[in-house]
């Protein structure tokens, strides 16, 4: 079967960005097809998919023909993908298989959101509107509030701790700090992620990511015309995803995510790895707490022990075996819903083909994974990339 | 009267012929009603009471009160206008905020109760106008709510407890396509708490944003409902909660929010 590559990769700087849903991608996929190292046209484009919740205010319906039509794509089959805050990992997704099934040979798969043109209440709203709306919505429930309950089980179960969610905090601004592209580029001090404003309790508003704006973009090619394209392309060697309960109450369990682990284990079987394998990972750190869980639903702790990873550092840029959320984050790179999934890609392209600056490339980088999650963890995808194709 | 005690949070007096039902809030001496309550809550609290000790079929319902929500979950038959002489339960209102539950033709003496919990005038009043504002017919949603169409299809689940019977185990709220699944079956509104949170006004969702920052936020628990299934409640808005894990938790009928003109009403969790 046909392998697939990333052969170009582009997206805005993240946080409150000056254009709106058009100029925003028609910035991203021009990055994008500009990073392509061989001559590239957009109409070389078979197919595309553009993950987005639509959250600001314009294009509601048919976004994506609106941006295909702003970026030199106009007459490629586009759709809009929407999994709530994993729509451009699943764009991804669905663009991998088009090559993979052999009915496309260079896609494009991408992800937008703006956020910030919008009223605080009207935002409030659809920060909402993918979490359960029946049940979880009636019982005053956003996603800080499941993510809070989550994090007290997470406590009460395994010992971890606040400290904890404190240190992952940190170690995400000290990433983003590094990162041109961040939404948030500061530091931030353990003392005063450890004192924010409580948001749900016990999150604080250092444990919650900022509402973004952003663009991101990704071309893939089938492996004949990948290497046409460029000598270095960054292989997508295993795409899992899955989905569970919308509600958190229809779970066993609110301290894992069952979509995360099942998806998770798909990607490693393709690639032919294990977790141990991954020197990078960009995982959906929405809240601290989702850090958490991630690095144990992904395998880099043990069942229970995802604090004690944070507590220890470990995934701090080139400390520990795995180096988690270089790009600072969900937390401090900023989360434009529908962008993030691609985004986490854009990193590991640029990653994987050792060409990040400002001290915050991995060293030695050859295998690295993205975990974007919808929700509270009702989708995920899960991809695994390499220098070296499986 | 025979008996007085704390019922789902108010103050209910228990008589052969009659129940009333009170609420525990006071201002200037008169009892008004609380951050979540009305005259239908109070009395799906009555006929609570008055269901676990004998069968009460159908009721007479003033105006201001939710037939709907009355049957939905207790059971009972909102009787029509024209068949009122023959209906052997009346549920009455009065100007404060007492509701009676009265076996027809019986004398009803209201018990004057010494217990009272005074509310600041400002903050009822507060209150008072963001219900008035939530329930106005042009105070609208953008598309994702729990419409009343959503909500009626829930209604039994949400407001009975209503489940589906799986085997040895019961699967609540019911699912679609929930294969094996046998017949419906009503749940224990009791449980303990699994995970809890208090939300800051700003993390409530926007449905919540008129009220939520008079009530200096919302708290919710995650409940292990002792039928077994697992379950998220608001708490009661006007009682102080000191969660715990594991602390024993009772539902009761409360007003969640209102919207389009039409109130949504649901169970919440009292710590007992």
């Amino acid at each position: 079967m046909v392998n697939v590559a990333m052969v170009g990769a582009g997206q805005t700087k993240y946080g409150n960005h000056p254009l709106g849903l058009k100029g925003m991608w028609a910035e991203a996929a021009e990055q994008a097809f500009a990073s392509v190292d061989g001559d590239f046209e957009p109409r070389q484009v078979d197919e595309a998919f553009i993950g987005s919740l639509a959250f600001g205010g314009a294009q509601l319906g048919n976004t994506a023909a609106l941006l295909t039509e702003h970026s030199g794509m106009n007459g490629v089959p586009v759709r809009r993908v929407e999994n709530a805050c994993a729509s451009s990992g699943y764009a991804l997704r669905d663009a991998w298989m088009a090559i993979k099934s052999g009915q496309a040979d260079v896609v494009v798969a991408g992800g937008i959101e703006k956020m910030n043109d919008l009223t605080p209440e009207r935002k409030r709203y659809w920060l909402g509107v993918s979490g359960d709306t029946e049940w979880e919505r009636l019982a005053g429930l956003t996603f800080p509030g499941t993510y809070a309950l989550m994090a007290r089980r997470h406590f009460h179960e395994h010992g971890s701790s606040h400290d904890d969610l404190v240190h992952i905090s940190v170690k995400n601004h000290l990433h983003g700090s590094l990162n041109p592209k961040a939404h948030i580029q500061k530091e931030v001090s353990f003392e005063k992620a450890a004192s924010g404003f409580m948001v749900a309790d016990p999150l604080t508003l250092y444990d919650c990511c900022p509402t973004s704006d952003g663009a991101s973009c990704v071309v893939l090619a089938a492996d004949h015309v990948a290497r046409q394209l460029t000598d270095t392309p960054v292989w997508i060697n295993g795409s899992g995803a899955a989905s569970d309960h919308l509600a958190l109450h229809d779970r066993p369990s609110i301290t894992r995510l069952a979509a995360t682990q099942q998806a998770s284990k798909q990607a490693y079987e393709q690639a032919g790895i294990t977790a141990d394998d991954i020197d990078l990972a960009e995982v959906h750190d929405c809240f601290t707490i989702a850090e958490l869980m991630a690095t144990e639903d992904l395998g880099f702790a043990a069942r229970g022990q995802g604090g004690v990873f944070a507590r220890d550092g470990a995934g701090r840029l080139n400390e520990g075996a795995v180096t988690v959320n270089a790009s600072g984050g969900l937390k401090s790179k900023g989360h434009p819903l529908g962008a993030t999934g691609t985004g986490q890609a854009v990193e590991v392209f640029h990653q994987l083909r050792h060409e990040v600056t400002h001290g915050r490339q991995v060293r030695d980088a050859e295998v690295a994974l993205t975990h974007n999650v919808g929700g509270s963890g009702a989708t995920c995808a899960v991809h695994v990339f390499g220098r070296e194709v499986a | 009267m025979d008996e007085h005690l704390v019922w789902h949070g108010y103050l209910l007096s228990h008589h052969e012929d009659f129940t009333v039902i009170q609420s525990p809030f006071t201002l200037n001496g008169t009892r008004v009603f609380g951050a979540d309550s009305d005259p239908t809550t109070l009395a799906v609290a009555a006929l609570m009471h008055r269901i676990g000790i004998e069968s009460v079929t159908s009721v007479s319902v003033p105006e201001g009160m939710d037939g709907e929500t009355l049957t939905a979950a207790c059971g009972v038959e909102v009787v029509k206008e024209d068949d009122l002489d023959d209906c052997p339960w009346d549920l009455m209102m009065s100007d404060e905020a007492v509701v009676v539950l009265a076996k027809q033709g019986a004398e009803v003496t209201v018990p004057q109760l010494d217990v009272a919990v005074p509310v600041m005038a400002d903050e009822h009043e507060a209150l008072e106008q963001a219900w008035t504002k939530e329930l106005h017919h042009q105070h609208v949603s953008q598309g994702a709510f729990v419409s009343e169409a959503a909500y009626m299809e829930g209604a039994e689940a949400r407001l009975a407890m209503m489940g589906q019977q799986h085997g040895d185990s019961i699967v609540w709220p019911p699912r679609y396509g929930e294969r094996g699944a046998s017949e419906v079956t009503g749940m224990k509104r009791t449980g303990r708490v699994l995970s809890w949170t208090a939300l800051s006004a700003a993390g409530a969702p926007s449905e919540f944003a008129l009220r939520a920052p008079l009530l200096d936020g919302l708290s919710t628990v995650l409940l292990q409902l002792d039928d077994g299934p697992n379950g998220v409640f608001l708490l009661v808005d006007d009682e102080d909660h000191n969660v715990t894990m594991g602390a024993p938790v009772e539902l009761v009928l409360r007003r969640l929010y209102a919207q389009e003109g039409f109130m949504r009403y649901g169970l919440k969790g009292r710590l007992v």
